[in-house]
């Protein structure tokens, strides 16, 4: 297993700053798996949906779910809202 | 104004800064002797959304991404108009009537500064990680639904 901090931002700091996840590898497709399962066992499930819509980033690259990451943190970005 | 983070380019200079805008002496910012036209935009927190009253949003920012983000739009809006460009947006706390946003924008002639200012404010709405958190007249509180910036 892997551990990956993930910092929240927007929506997802309800939850916190940020929290670690134990993922069965570092893709960033396990690592959304993992973050909606920790989304569950926190009892906000409602934000699946948020979840679903949001990209993953590692520094200040964004990341597509078939990539991998290559340090032991990201960055959850929901649907963004400046303006 | 005192931007905590900033770049420029040729032609362009973007940055974000803690609290609310300045919007006076933006001109000077952007003026050039050969440039006969200079638009700015503000966006202002207003006292209502969604049928609820505001009294504030508390602008959430991916400092390094939002850098990075403003600095490409920057760049392609320089590479579209041929303009010079400042676009600043807030970090945290924003009151009704004060300015989270700023672009200004000059150019010889009205349509290249028109056209830069309001496709840089269309484009930062759908590209910039920055989030909103709406505080109510009774502090309460709403994070703002957006725009995915999921490719696949």
């Amino acid at each position: 297993m892997t551990q990956i901090h993930v910092h929240c931002l927007g929506v997802f700091r309800e939850i916190g700053d940020g929290f670690d996840v134990d993922t069965p590898s570092n893709s960033v497709d396990a690592i959304r798996r993992a973050v909606a399962e920790h989304l569950m066992h926190m009892g906000r499930s409602d934000l699946n949906d948020v979840l679903k819509r949001s990209v993953f980033a590692e520094g200040d690259e964004l990341l597509k779910d078939h990539m991998v990451v290559e340090g032991s943190a990201v960055s959850v970005l929901p649907p963004v809202a400046g303006g | 104004m005192k931007l905590f983070t900033e770049n420029r380019g040729t032609h362009w200079h973007c940055g974000l800064l803690d609290g609310p805008c300045q919007t006076d002496e933006l001109d000077a910012l952007v003026s050039h002797p050969a440039h006969g036209a200079i638009a700015q935009f503000f966006g202002v927190v207003r006292n209502h959304n969604d049928g609820l009253e505001a009294a504030a949003v508390d602008y959430d920012v991916h400092p390094e991404l939002a850098l990075k983000a403003m600095s490409e739009l920057c760049s392609d809006i320089s590479s579209e108009y041929p303009v010079r460009l400042l676009l600043v947006h807030s970090r945290g706390l924003v009151r009704v009537g004060e300015a989270s946003v700023v672009i200004a924008a000059s150019s010889a002639h009205r349509k290249d500064a028109l056209g830069a200012v309001s496709d840089t404010i269309d484009q930062l709405k759908v590209r910039v990680p920055i989030w909103k958190k709406e505080i109510g007249p009774d502090d309460e509180q709403r994070w703002l639904d957006g725009y995915s910036l999921r490719k696949d």
